[in-house]
């Protein structure tokens, strides 16, 4: 199985463990990735906060060329899925739309990719079979938080490919690596997203509360899919913890980094030394490494 | 809060202008406050989601377009999730933003709009965002010089920042992007 793959900016950069966690895990599963040639960013919130046009036109850039490749869209990051499906729905919907926006990005487009969720080709497109059967040391008493945020579920009805408030595609994920994920409230609540550097106040309070209500539901880790949610959840939790006036310390790790854990893929593709709250003792204690080597 | 009602706020085209752009009829919605209940800002905002479509409706555009609580929108999509009437309020909030940049109004969060004008900037010249080069333009453009800068070194050692910037190579396609659109959207 082969996909045009669209890594996205922050998963060249903050989001480095992501990258090389989803790479692993697909090459495990028997997926084929293939980059989508010379793709432009998505623009995410800062495009379609300012300039509706312009949060079509950039994802148009990257869905023209995957459409030229003759692939289907395979990305991470919950932002950048959404603005791409959105536009390459819009863009299919709208035959005017189609033609000012081809004439804009100078290249023909018609709005026939299909973009998908790395969560939704690993539980809708492998078998779950296929993913039992790259498990080597299952994560077995590992209880995980599943924490999906904004982007992923709150599609338009008609695009959504899961639960808008209650998905389950990670969580199926999760146990199906040997984990428990948890049936907790606050799966899609939100982080606070694009507003981490300009309202930092409101971020902290929104990220920490998220946490604070998976820690009472006893989680061990949350187990996100948006390099955004990654950020806020993980970097600000000191800051929360003096807001809430209570001890936090939850490790904020990307799913497929526990899916490459219970594969037994090597550390240079889990990065678990990449994220600010450390899990390394939380995963020894629990058996899954061992002393900072992994098992 | 009080606004006043002025003719000239019934008579205005504001309601109209925002229908067309967004695509909704605000026509459609009769105040339940279902958005209202799930907006997660709603604490640090002093215009809640209905009352926000309730002043359209009714002509406020000066009180609309320089309200700092149209900034605070994080976009997360409850609100369009949970409407009864099934109005997309995020995109009337993004047509909201894009009138108060091209109005003679002056838009009520600043350093919201300075960031996203820095994000953006940044894809216009390399074609990818680099945070570091965000994150340098953010807190130069917008005075807050100290902004994160405390987390900057950690993200430094576990090589999460990139230095060298990634260029995609048709930046100058890119680039007549941009204008284009700049000149179709009158900024």
């Amino acid at each position: 199985m082969k996909y045009g793959y669209f890594p996205g900016c922050s998963l060249l950069s903050s989001a480095v463990e992501y990258d090389r966690s989803a790479r692993g895990v697909l090459g495990a599963v028997g997926v084929e990735l293939e980059e989508i040639d010379d793709w432009v960013c998505c623009g995410a919130t800062a495009a379609h906060a300012t300039s509706p046009l312009l949060s079509a036109a950039l994802p148009a850039i990257s869905c023209a060329a995957a459409e030229k490749q003759g692939l289907d869209v395979l990305t991470c990051c919950a932002a950048c899925y959404s603005r791409l499906k959105q536009t390459n729905q819009e863009v299919k919907d709208d035959p005017e739309l189609q033609k000012q926006i081809s004439e804009i990005i100078e290249e023909p487009y018609q709005g026939n990719v299909r973009v998908l969720h790395i969560t939704e080709v690993l539980a809708r497109e492998i078998s779950p079979e296929a993913i039992k059967a790259a498990v080597k040391k299952p994560l077995k008493g590992l209880k995980v938080a599943c924490y999906y945020g904004c982007l992923m579920a709150r599609m338009p009805e008609a695009l959504c490919v899961d639960k808008a408030e209650y998905p389950v595609l990670v969580d199926d994920l999760i146990r199906a690596v040997g984990a428990e994920p948890l049936d907790w409230p606050y799966k899609t609540e939100c982080c606070g997203a694009a507003l981490t550097l300009a309202r930092q106040k409101t971020v902290i309070r929104l990220s920490g509360e998220i946490v604070q209500i998976a820690k009472q539901n006893g989680a061990d880790v949350l187990a996100v899919s948006c390099p955004l949610c990654q950020a806020n959840l993980d970097m600000y939790q000191s800051e929360a913890e003096k807001l809430l006036g209570e001890q936090l310390s939850v490790p904020v790790l990307y799913f497929t980094q526990l899916m490459a854990l219970a594969m037994g893929l090597p550390a240079a593709e889990l990065c678990l030394d990449k994220v600010i709250v450390d899990p390394m003792p939380l995963l020894s204690e629990k058996g899954f490494i061992s002393g900072g080597v992994y098992l | 809060m009080r606004w006043e009602l002025a003719d000239k706020a019934l008579r205005s085209d504001f309601r109209r202008r925002v229908e067309e752009l967004s695509g909704q009829n605000l026509g459609d919605c009769y105040q339940c406050g279902k958005c209202t209940g799930g907006c997660p800002v709603l604490a640090d905002i002093e215009l809640s989601p209905n009352r926000i479509i309730r002043m359209i409706q009714l002509g406020l555009e000066e009180d609309v377009l320089t309200n700092e609580s149209v900034w605070c929108c994080t976009a997360c999509g409850t609100c369009n999730g949970r409407c009864p009437m099934g109005i997309n309020i995020v995109h009337i909030l993004d047509t909201v933003r894009l009138l108060s940049q091209q109005s003679k109004y002056r838009p009520g969060a600043l350093e919201v709009l300075t960031f996203y004008q820095a994000f953006l900037n940044c894809i216009r010249h390399f074609g990818r965002l680099n945070e570091i080069g965000l994150m340098g333009s953010y807190n130069i453009n917008s005075g807050r010089l100290l902004t994160n800068m405390v987390k900057a070194p950690w993200f430094f050692m576990k090589g999460k920042i990139s230095l060298s910037p990634h260029k995609i190579r048709r930046i100058e396609r890119l680039e007549r992007v941009f204008a284009r659109i700049e000149e179709i959207e009158g900024k």
